[in-house]
């Protein structure tokens, strides 16, 4: 899994914040069929059931065989919402609709995964939840991961290569190599060479930005 | 008129119906013992005043003129007029609303060039030009369903161009990411959207749908239950004008429940949540 991020993905630039940003790598310039996005928001139809949801990609390329539905099916037993298919996303949690839209995102079986900040807007605990989550789905179904992210430790937990982008104007700082074993577990958090990693990153960001160096 | 600022869910306030569109028997039983008090007071208080029948009539009388009225079938021609007016009128009203919206909303050339001048349209007071369509139209049925249609256009169309404009950027990013066409964004994310306020807006046009028809029959017609209310007061049978109000009442009553029970099941549509 590398932790990269496509810089102008859809036209828009996506490094320029304040703050730790870790991108780099692929430069993506329209949606791609062989890329499924993540979004920080789970931006599921609201009048849709979740399995028509999960079906969206499939459905927008006018593919709506039974063979479409079982994948569907499988993805959302895989995440653990078999009992949820016919549930309409306002019945589900912050959590839940996040791992509805991985399995959208899933759903035509692409080589990449673009994962913008997919649990920022997760509370501290869920978060780390979904991000042991995430690596079971990924030690089933190897992709690529691009992941963006504000969170240092995140980065570290989850990468195998963590890029580290500058502020305005959005440069590659540096690209860090992660050699903690897998599979990791928040275990691997309290190891020394993790603190080690997540300082190494956090001085790259304390030489460019003002704000985090103060800290 | 309501404001509709995004994402607003689709509250039901219509005379106090309960959001589940049914109302627990206590509360039925409640409402019912209140009308029923308040009636004997209105006729006591009458009597005792001995207020002028021309003035406030009592309940015993309007109820007596509501029988004669339903039971020499006098009602009934005018009754089906105005519904017909109505239910016309608010059709036409509503189709056209819904069309020009969503034209307007889908072009932004046409926005540009048209929206102003539909605003302009808008601040016209419809009943002041009720006189002109009664002239243009005639006192049949034609020039009432006419000014209800037109009383209708306007909320309907504000409330396309509100709900397409209410679509979430963010879902539109989405679509495009699984690369939807604009047909299929579209058809899967924009009129779904929007039909929470387009709702919103129906429930408004049909209100006016009912003051249109009845002040179009007021400036001129031969039927209807606006013309049984002009008729009868200028005839000083004011007891008949308050059956004739009732009757009025009740088709009300029928629409909210109506536009309730089709609000609410549109509510968790709300992308806001």
């Amino acid at each position: 899994m590398r932790e990269d991020d496509p810089v102008a993905h859809s036209g828009r630039a996506r490094a320029g914040f304040l703050g730790t940003v870790h991108c780099g790598g692929e430069l993506v310039t329209e949606p791609r069929p062989d890329a499924g996005v993540v979004f920080q928001q789970a931006l599921l139809l609201p009048w849709d059931t979740v399995l028509t949801n999960v079906m969206l990609p499939a459905h927008l390329k006018k593919d709506r065989s039974a063979a479409t539905v079982k994948r569907a099916e499988h993805l959302l037993a895989f995440m653990g919402l078999k009992d949820f298919a016919q549930k309409y996303p306002f019945e589900l949690s912050g959590g839940m609709q996040q791992r509805v839209s991985i399995c959208r995102a899933l759903m035509r079986d692409p080589k990449v995964l673009l994962m913008d900040e997919p649990f920022g807007a997760l509370d501290a605990m869920t978060r780390e939840a979904m991000n042991m989550e995430l690596m079971r789905v990924w030690s089933e179904e190897r992709k690529t991961v691009i992941f963006i992210t504000h969170s240092i430790p995140e980065a570290v937990l989850l990468g195998d290569r963590v890029v580290v982008m500058s502020p305005r104007p959005g440069r590659i700082s540096e690209i860090v190599n992660i050699d903690l074993g897998r599979p990791r577990s928040l275990q691997s958090m309290a190891s020394a060479r993790f603190g080690e990693l997540c300082d190494h990153i956090r001085s790259v960001f304390g030489s460019e930005s003002p704000m985090v160096a103060s800290l | 008129m309501r404001s509709y600022p995004v994402g607003v869910r689709l509250g039901i306030s219509d005379g106090g119906i309960a959001v589940t569109g049914k109302t627990p028997n206590s509360h039925r039983l409640q409402s019912g013992l209140l009308a029923i008090t308040l009636v004997v007071i209105w006729e006591g208080a009458c009597r005792l005043f001995e207020v002028s029948a021309l003035v406030l009539p009592v309940p015993s009388a309007i109820g007596a003129r509501l029988v004669t009225l339903f039971g020499s079938g006098t009602i009934w021609p005018h009754l089906w007029a105005t519904l017909v007016e109505i239910i016309a009128g608010f059709v036409f009203g509503v189709i056209a609303g819904l069309v020009i919206g969503a034209m307007i909303s889908l072009i932004p050339v046409l926005e540009r060039l048209v929206y102003p001048y539909l605003v302009a349209l808008q601040t016209l007071p419809k009943v002041a030009i009720a006189p002109l369509f009664i002239i243009w139209f005639g006192y049949g049925l034609t020039s009432k369903v006419v000014i209800t249609a037109l009383v209708c256009f306007f909320p309907v169309l504000v409330s396309v161009i509100a709900g397409f404009h209410s679509t979430d950027r963010d879902q539109l990013d989405m679509m495009k990411a699984f690369g939807a066409t604009n047909w299929q964004t579209l058809i899967r994310l924009r009129i779904p959207a929007a039909l929470v306020l387009i709702f919103a807006g129906l429930e408004i046009a049909a209100v006016l749908a009912v003051i249109g028809a009845i002040v179009g029959e007021f400036v001129g017609a031969q039927v209807g239950l606006g013309y049984l209310i002009v008729t009868l007061n200028f005839g000083l049978d004011v007891p008949g004008v308050f059956a004739v109000l009732i009757v009025l009442s009740a088709n009300r009553i029928g629409d909210a429940r109506v536009n309730a029970r089709g609000g609410t099941s549109l509510h968790f549509l709300d992308p806001a949540q």
